[in-house]
């Protein structure tokens, strides 16, 4: 909202320049967002929060000056009283008290339509409305000054004298003096006369009963609508104006019959009207509200004593009246404007923000740790900083995606829908954490770059049993080619799926979980994850049909998702020590060409289970594709350490062994020995 | 023989020699069992009586020279060893190691946060990001068809009535403060979403830190005694801050928080917009209204709560510009962190 230093000063003198008036201002809460020097006047810019709606007006605004700066609000009454005409009365019904708790209408005939004059054009453009005519301008002028949102109908274009205030009938339609035609629906409540709708109740006037140049006499508008109401018609219609703006936030009901009174008086020293007629229907309730404050609550929420007498000013000056003499308790009688207090902190706040948040000292609580309060993220925050120490990045990507996206990745799971997105690409939440990698990737790929390696931790959604479900997942994808460096020699190694599987078997060191497995099933370039036979899991090689969607040319990407929250049921963080062994191990490898296109899987867990006891580890050590290898074959190179916990063994113990192991490893399809 | 000729003939024998083999061919020579040393010795018992004491000293003193020039001159030779032996190493050439990764600035930044009240005594707690609209306003006293409600615009889901993505982290303090009794300290770091159009400032989805402490006695000189020595912790301790009224649903007295711009020190520059002050979160004391729903008796309880964006204080932090950055996941962008 705008207001400007010199209107204020209509209501409120100021002693101080509008810099620091803004200051005081925006340390009351008014924040001032800026302030502009036009026109001889200050233009202030003020955010006003949806519970001051008493704000959104100058004498609102001054009050508070009045209160921030120790001065005294300046009102004149109007008192007014009108003869008596002989005049077909004007007939106010209105349908239902709840919509519309009070009607006023007033009667104003005999005026000029013409530009407005310089002052009330001026002050109107400050505050950034633009001025029509002098009656427009008027209506305008007393809703920025008083807060109450006031419409002029041209009084010769309603038919018998007669306005009612009712919901719309189905099928009725308007065309409202921005000259959109607007089909009424039933909810909404309408200004109409007994032939058809004049206006949307406390929104917008209808075109054909608007003032203009030719209108002679006018029907002034003054009245109160329910705030919900209103809240639903601008939705439904979608008007911003600022007549719905403070409706919808609450009119102070005294304010009402004030501000038509001074349109009035405005209409007829500017237009040169005569106010023949004045009608009321409806009534406010006006008791005022009392709260009553305890004083040592004051102190016991903010942590510093204010003296009654500080107190009773303060509130004073906000237009609260404050009685009671005992010490301990005030009583609060509540004005009309400030619907927005009804209990003891509400007062509290007021006070403490007249006194000055900067005045309340800083003080450190005692804390007292929640002990009961199981905190899960330690491992999650583990296996992120093993994930960077292996080299790859976090990325973030929406939890929102295009159906038609999150379709092409995982086409088998009916996502949770959004009701309101604001783009497609915001239509569901995402199943699976790979579109959005994958999308990360292909940008990283554009941007020329030859080695990425991204993964997210976030939560994926799915429907279950007829509810919304969550699950924390972790999800790594790579592509390109690494370089690395060592002391003789230099590599560029493809990225591929056994990246992804040394990826996920540190994590699952660090667990501490070992029965895990890697299952090849029925899809080319997929392996399912399992742990104890539960699948977590899997990994697989994004097929070129997708990656041609998502513009990756001659590029792989390789991906694995896993469920963190299954993942991590099997964490135990006990764990027993193994004794270490009193006698050393004997070493021997085997060298052995092995036919590609097989799975060392299997025959690692036989030769497992044949050297015991005395086989305490298997691992094969080197690995060689070259000249000396026949074609689709691999040399591999697997050592065996054999131990015992009882001695040293000897050749002669692990001889026969060993020779086993060879014999059983020969006997595998595709292997043959060196 | 005479000694003096033998200790000046190894006093030059000895500067010529310069590696370990050459040492022990010299100990050999001298001190081996038929080295010089042995063989004089071996001399003395045919010696004249009153010689014997003389020549057995001379003798001694010998051995001890050369022991002495021997363990002088091992120290060279050794040290001298790595230059001699070693391959060249240039160690100017990259060092060999994993390349490090880097965790997402607003994890970072998520986790600076935590940690600051997690050592303060804060617990860490999270709560679902699909939440009901009784957490998400009723029960933080934002009735539903209220302007109040703007500034929360929300995404509903489909086929669940009342089922939404939350818009704020404060739901977790309903959630909190349904299952726990006070005392309570609790932050919570999370992913919101609100439908606002994307552009440099604005995300629809973000991610927020809440705080909020329940116990007899809190006050809200409290609340700013643990804001400012956040703020000094996590920008620096020349911070100055301030406190201005707001309101918030749930909390009454309400404020929000600026601190001295970080960049041109509170003169007022292109990031504060001439303010010189930035705003960095919003606070207050827990709204009665609130305590009643979860069963808090406001009588005996008070509480505090403050939010912030993580976004926010990334940008404020790092200089970043713009929000979209963070959701591009430019490797470029992310190896900076």
């Amino acid at each position: 909202m705008k207001f400007t230093y010199n209107w204020i000063k209509d209501f409120v003198d100021i002693k101080i320049p509008a810099e620091k008036l803004a200051d005081k201002l925006t340390m009351a809460g008014v924040e001032v967002v800026s302030l502009d020097k036009r026109d001889g006047d200050y233009v202030f810019e003020v955010e006003i929060t949806s519970n001051r709606p008493d704000w959104l007006s100058i004498l609102g605004i001054a009050r508070e000056v009045a209160a921030v700066t120790g001065s005294r609000l300046k009102i004149t009454e109007i008192k007014r009283k009108i003869k008596a005409q002989k005049l077909p009365a004007l007939t106010i019904e209105i349908e239902d008290r709840k919509d519309c708790p009070l009607y006023t209408a007033r009667i104003i005939r005999d005026i000029t339509i013409a530009p407005s004059p310089d002052w009330l054009r001026k002050r109107l453009e400050l505050v950034g409305c633009r001025s029509v005519n002098n009656v427009v301008d008027i209506t305008n002028y007393c809703l920025f000054e008083l807060g109450e949102p006031l419409h002029a109908f041209d009084l010769d274009k309603v038919a018998q004298d007669k306005i009612i205030i009712r919901r719309a009938k189905a099928g009725e339609k308007i065309t409202t003096i921005d000259g959109n035609i607007r089909n009424i629906d039933r909810g909404s409540l309408v200004i109409a006369d007994s032939l058809r709708p004049l206006a949307l109740a406390g929104l917008m006037g209808g075109k054909e009963s608007e003032v203009t140049s030719s209108t002679k006499n006018v029907l002034l508008e003054a009245a109160l609508f329910t705030p919900i109401l209103i809240r639903r018609m601008r939705q439904a219609h979608a008007i911003h104006s600022e007549s719905g703006y403070r409706f919808e936030r609450g009119i102070d009901p005294q304010i009402v019959n004030k501000a038509s009174q001074r349109a009035a008086v405005l209409m007829e020293e500017v237009c040169g009207g005569r106010e023949v007629y004045f009608k009321s229907s409806g009534f406010t309730n006006t008791k005022e509200r009392t709260v009553i404050l305890k004083v040592s609550n004051v102190e016991r929420v903010l942590g510093l004593r204010i003296s009654n007498s500080k107190i009773k000013q303060i509130l004073s000056s906000l237009g609260f009246k404050v009685s009671g003499r005992g010490k301990s308790a005030l009583a609060i009688a509540v004005p009309s404007f400030r619907q927005d207090v009804s209990l003891e902190e509400d007062l509290i706040e007021e006070i403490s923000r007249i006194f000055g948040y900067e005045n309340i000292p800083s003080t450190l609580p005692r804390v007292l740790p929640s002990i009961n309060i199981r905190e899960s993220r330690g491992l999650v925050s583990d296996i992120k900083n093993m994930l960077i120490g292996l080299g790859l990045n976090e990325a973030a990507t929406y939890s929102l995606i295009d159906s038609r996206v999150l379709n092409e990745f995982n086409p088998s799971v009916n996502p949770v829908g959004i009701m309101n997105p604001l783009s497609r690409e915001q239509e569901v939440l995402r199943s699976t954490l790979i579109p959005g990698l994958t999308r990360a990737i292909a940008y990283n790929l554009n941007q020329k770059q030859e080695y990425i390696a991204l993964f997210e931790v976030a939560n994926v959604f799915f429907n279950k049993d007829n509810s919304p479900c969550a699950e924390l997942r972790l999800g790594i994808a790579l592509s390109g080619a690494k370089r690395m460096l060592f002391n003789d020699s230099a590599i560029k190694d493809e990225l591929g799926l056994l990246n992804l599987k040394g990826i996920l078997e540190s994590l699952l060191v660090r667990l501490k979980i070992q029965a895990y497995e890697f299952r090849a099933l029925n899809q080319e370039g997929k392996a399912h994850i399992f742990i104890n036979n539960e699948e977590i899991g899997y990994m697989q090689v994004l097929s070129p049909n997708l990656l041609e969607k998502l513009e990756i040319k001659n590029k792989k990407v390789f991906v694995l998702e896993i469920s963190l929250d299954k993942l991590l049921t099997f964490y135990r963080a006990q764990h027993k020590y193994v004794p270490l062994p009193k006698y050393p191990g004997i070493t021997r490898d085997i060298s052995f060409i092995f036919k590609k296109g097989n799975s060392m899987k299997d025959i690692l867990i036989k030769l497992q289970e044949k050297g015991q006891p005395l086989l305490k580890g298997l691992r094969i050590v080197d690995y060689y594709e070259g000249k000396q290898i026949p074609q689709g074959f691999r040399g591999l190179t697997l050592e065996c350490i054999y131990g015992s916990s009882q001695r040293t063994l000897t050749e002669d113990e692990v001889m026969p062994v060993h020779s086993l192991l060879c014999l059983v490893l020969r006997e595998q399809p595709g292997v043959e020995l060196r | 023989m005479d000694i003096d000729i033998i200790l000046s003939q190894v006093e030059e024998e000895i500067k010529n020699i310069n590696s370990p083999e050459g040492l022990e061919q010299f100990r050999l020579k001298y001190l081996g069992r038929k080295g010089v040393v042995a063989q004089l010795t071996s001399t003395i018992p045919t010696l004249p009586n009153q010689e014997k004491a003389v020549f057995g000293q001379k003798v001694n003193a010998l051995k001890g020279k050369i022991l002495s020039l021997l363990k002088e001159k091992q120290g060279a030779v050794v040290s001298g060893k790595g230059v001699s032996q070693e391959p060249y190493v240039d160690i100017g050439m990259p060092g060999i190691a994993q390349e490090i990764g880097h965790l997402h600035p607003l994890t970072q930044i998520t986790e600076e946060i935590c940690s600051i009240f997690n050592r303060i005594g804060f617990s860490i707690v999270e709560g679902p990001e699909i939440e009901t609209e009784q957490n998400n306003f009723t029960g933080l006293n934002i009735p539903l068809e209220h302007p109040s409600r703007e500034a929360f615009d929300t995404f509903y889901l489909k086929d669940y009535p009342k089922m939404l993505l939350r818009s704020h982290t404060s739901p977790v303090q309903v959630r909190a403060m349904k299952t726990h009794k006070p005392p309570l300290a609790i932050v919570v770091p999370g992913k919101v979403y609100r439908p606002d159009a994307v552009d440099a400032s604005h995300s629809f989805m973000f991610h927020q830190v809440e705080g909020f402490m329940v116990d007899k006695g809190i006050q809200f000189s409290d609340l700013k005694g643990i804001l400012e020595l956040f703020a000094r912790t996590i920008f620096n301790s020349d911070i100055k801050m301030r406190f201005r009224p707001h309101f918030f649903p749930f909390t009454e007295p309400s404020a929000e928080v600026d601190i001295s711009c970080i960049i041109c020190k509170g003169k007022g520059c292109s990031v504060c917009g001439r303010k010189g002050w930035l705003e960095i979160l919003g606070a207050g004391m827990i709204h009665p209204n609130v305590f009643k729903h979860v069963g808090i008796d406001s009588g005996k309880y008070t509480g505090f709560a403050f939010g912030m964006g993580v976004e926010r204080i990334a940008m404020l932090k790092y200089g970043i510009n713009d929000i979209r950055l963070f959701f591009e996941n430019d490797v470029r962008f992310l190896r900076q962190f």
